[in-house]
């Protein structure tokens, strides 16, 4: 069988709170597990339309983010590639605005678009600015991971836990809000 | 009677331009730039070590990474005067030059071309025509039948699922678009084409700075690039060749697609050329050094004041004491505790947030002031600055281009008609074609030089036991950036930065002088009031980035703006 072309992309901003929990997860993803060649693991910071080229030619593509949504700071909530191409399009006032609906959205016009696109998104409590996550974003985490690992089996890509954890390379942070050994 | 349209892009995490605008007689009588975001992100790196700084400034901004990590590690070299190797100074200028390649195109096609196409118009056009008319243009291959069919099809297939997507908020239709189905055909297809020669500029990037979006390769005092013509992983002959030939394609496409596009929409606009003007000052720093010590340039820098271009000043190096010395932030009309303006050395950030009173305060950005003046900034200040200093690169490639834009639209055009809304795309697409030349002579100049046998990349700094103060300056995509830091006991203690947005965004400041968004949209005609897309054709023709910061993603796909009007 064919090797799936899968990128795992963090999005975010580190130096906004919660927004930083894209990365992390990808940083924490790094450190605690090891992925095929095939499987593309970024901190993608808040790549705006450049995100059209990170997912272009991927076969599948699982995006971690904050979200803004009525739910408890820390809840996990899916989303799948009909549920944010059905959302419109930001108006660019700003034309560095667009973010990932219109990212995904032009990737579809430019037939670019991965037929598996998952969005894991966790509520965020805080955007204020700063270098650390929220208690209830921390919390969050292992369910992020879970939900990832998940998807990646449903999409018969291997992995494995690391023997040893390599470093956490969240060079942002001043604390570690997760014991590597947990995860 | 007055009626007052604020367009404002809601999204639930606040940081977005807002514009109002009062409008009389069909046309726009008064105007408002406001920012929705607290922009504080400096305090964040109070007490860190300077030699860490680049790393979070390259965070401020997803969309300009590449520009706040270089401007941080150039304002620390300037405080403690380290010298940066001629390697180092190239790959620096490669990587800058790149990645504003990649950021003018999409800018052009990605972000504002579709203000000016009207894609609905395309289901009408005629393939084979278009292919007549593109060969009047362009000697571009790619501008055959086939590839206008594809897009085309592209664009019908959209039209006809009624499922719009990413056009979903588009003015279609609207009176002021007035491209021929055929041009909107041949635009649209460079739009679709765009994407891969984007992606081969910021390949350039990558490969010198070991990632993207986020480089890896600078330090404080030089780059980490490890060059060895023996090794398979340093920067070696190979690298740079990869980098020869992906340049090679992205510089035809810059000139025989984009400076073409600009030069035929101006063409087909020119009633543009003049709305839009507002702020005639200019400012630019020189930028791309071709020694250590950075006293020559590839792109010269200096101010405008008045539009008056024999009057032009020069500034001598990036640091220029006529520069340091002229920069103030103001905040009285900003969300800041009131005080005198202050340099940014001195600056500080105490939020004091009141609401939107387009009489009293009304945004979260300072209002940056040159001896007490706004000035515009981006590529129409850089463009018309070596203009006006008679630079013979800027000449050349300025004087091409209005000749092209006098050839297709047979109209008389004036470096005055530069001041306007399509000037900036103009001077955009000008500096586009600069860049694309100096991208092949910097690629050449770092051979040549590594040829010679010479591998430094680093030269070590060292930390003064005084207090010492630093800017770094570059002539960014969107204009003049420049970083402010003050150093005490190897720790940062005062940290701004002073973005091209902040310049072109500003708020009015303490004599009631406009901003350059603001005072570029009074008197601009409004067609249609209720689809204000004149007003969005000139703040696009700014490149705004104001708080790519924040990007969280909205659920309820409530990501529409909201244009009101009272």
């Amino acid at each position: 069988m064919k090797k799936l072309k899968v990128l795992i992309g963090g999005i975010g901003n580190v130096l906004l709170g919660d927004d930083g929990v894209g990365p992390y997860v990808a940083h924490l993803l790094n450190a605690c597990y090891e992925f095929d060649s095939a499987v593309e693991i970024e901190d993608l910071g808040t790549p705006a339309l450049d995100l059209i080229d990170r997912i272009s030619g991927k076969d599948a593509v699982i995006l971690i983010d904050s979200i803004d949504v009525e739910a408890k700071p820390g809840s996990v909530l899916p989303y799948r590639k009909a549920d944010i191409m059905r959302l419109r399009p930001a108006v660019r006032m700003d034309p560095h605005a667009p973010a990932l609906v219109d990212a995904l959205l032009s990737a579809e016009l430019f037939s670019v678009c991965p037929e598996e696109v998952l969005l894991v998104g966790i509520k965020a409590q805080s955007f204020e600015q700063g270098c650390s996550l929220s208690e209830p974003v921390q919390g969050a985490l292992l369910e992020t991971i879970s939900v990832i690992l998940k998807e990646l089996d449903r999409l018969g890509v291997e992995y494995k836990v690391r023997e040893c954890p390599a470093e956490l390379d969240t060079w942002w942070s001043s604390e570690s809000p997760l014991e590597l050994s947990t995860c | 009677m007055s009626k007052r349209i604020t367009i404002d892009p809601i999204t639930r995490i606040e940081g977005h331009l807002r514009i109002d605008v009062e409008v009389d007689n069909n046309a726009v009588s008064n105007a408002w730039a406001s920012c929705t975001m607290w922009r504080g992100i400096e305090n964040i790196l109070r007490g860190r070590d300077p030699r860490d700084a680049w790393l979070f400034t390259q965070r401020f901004c997803g969309v300009c990474t590449t520009v706040h990590a270089m401007a941080s590690v150039r304002a620390v070299e300037d405080a403690l005067k380290v010298e940066v190797p001629l390697n180092a100074q190239l790959i620096r200028n490669l990587i800058l030059i790149a990645h504003a390649l990649h950021d003018h195109i999409v800018h052009f096609y990605q972000l504002s071309a579709l203000d000016w196409v009207d894609v609905m118009q395309i289901p009408n056009a005629d393939p084979e025509r278009t292919e007549k008319l593109a060969e009047t243009l362009s000697p571009w291959t790619r501008n055959s039948r086939n590839e206008f069919k594809a897009a085309q099809d592209r664009v019908k297939a959209v039209a006809s699922s009624g499922q719009l997507g990413i056009f979903m908020n588009g003015y279609w239709g609207h009176p002021a678009m007035h491209l021929s189905p055929d041009v909107n055909l041949l635009a649209f297809s460079h739009y679709i084409q765009a994407l891969e020669y984007q992606r081969k500029a910021l390949q350039v990037v990558g490969i010198l700075g070991s990632k993207t979006p986020h480089i890896q390769n600078l330090t404080v005092g030089g780059v980490a690039n490890a060059i060895d013509l023996d090794s398979a992983s340093a920067l070696n002959m190979d690298r740079l060749e990869q980098i020869r030939l992906l340049l090679e394609d992205v510089v035809r496409f810059i000139n025989e697609v984009y400076v073409v596009d600009v030069c035929a929409v101006a063409a087909m606009y020119p009633e543009w050329f003049k709305i839009g003007s507002g702020v005639k000052n200019y400012l630019a720093v020189p930028d791309l050094p071709l020694d250590t010590a950075g006293t020559s340039f590839d792109l010269p820098g200096g101010y405008i004041m008045n539009g008056d271009l024999a009057g032009t000043r020069p500034f001598q190096t990036a640091s220029d004491k006529v520069f340091r010395d002229a920069v103030t932030e103001d905040v009285t009309r900003a969300y800041y505790q009131d005080g005198k303006p202050l340099h940014p050395w001195k600056g500080v950030t105490d939020p004091d947030f009141t609401g939107w009173n387009g009489e009293k305060k009304y945004s979260w950005v300072k209002a940056p002031r040159f001896n007490g003046q706004p000035m515009q900034v981006g590529p129409l200040a850089q463009v018309l600055v070596g203009f006006a200093q008679g630079h013979p690169l800027t000449v050349k490639h300025a004087t091409a281009a209005i000749s092209k834009v006098q050839a297709v639209g047979g109209i008389k055009v004036t470096p005055d008609m530069l001041h306007s809304t399509l000037g900036r795309h103009a001077a955009r697409a000008i500096r586009a074609s600069m860049l694309a030349e100096l991208a092949q002579k910097h690629l050449q100049l770092l051979t040549d030089n590594i040829a010679k046998g010479d591998y430094t990349v680093f030269n070590q700094p060292v930390f003064p036991s005084h207090e010492v103060e630093g800017v770094g300056t570059h002539e960014a995509p969107r204009g003049t950036l420049s970083h402010w830091v003050v150093i005490k006991d190897e720790k940062i203690k005062n940290y701004q930065a002073v973005v091209p947005s902040t310049w072109n965004a500003s708020p009015r400041d303490l004599s009631d002088a406009r901003g350059p968004y603001e005072a570029s949209l009074m008197n601009t005609p409004l067609a249609r009031p209720e689809e204000p897309l004149e007003v969005l054709r000139t703040i696009h023709s700014f490149d705004p980035c104001m708080a790519c910061a924040c990007h969280t993603f909205d659920p309820s796909g409530k990501q529409i703006a909201n244009v009101k009007v009272l």
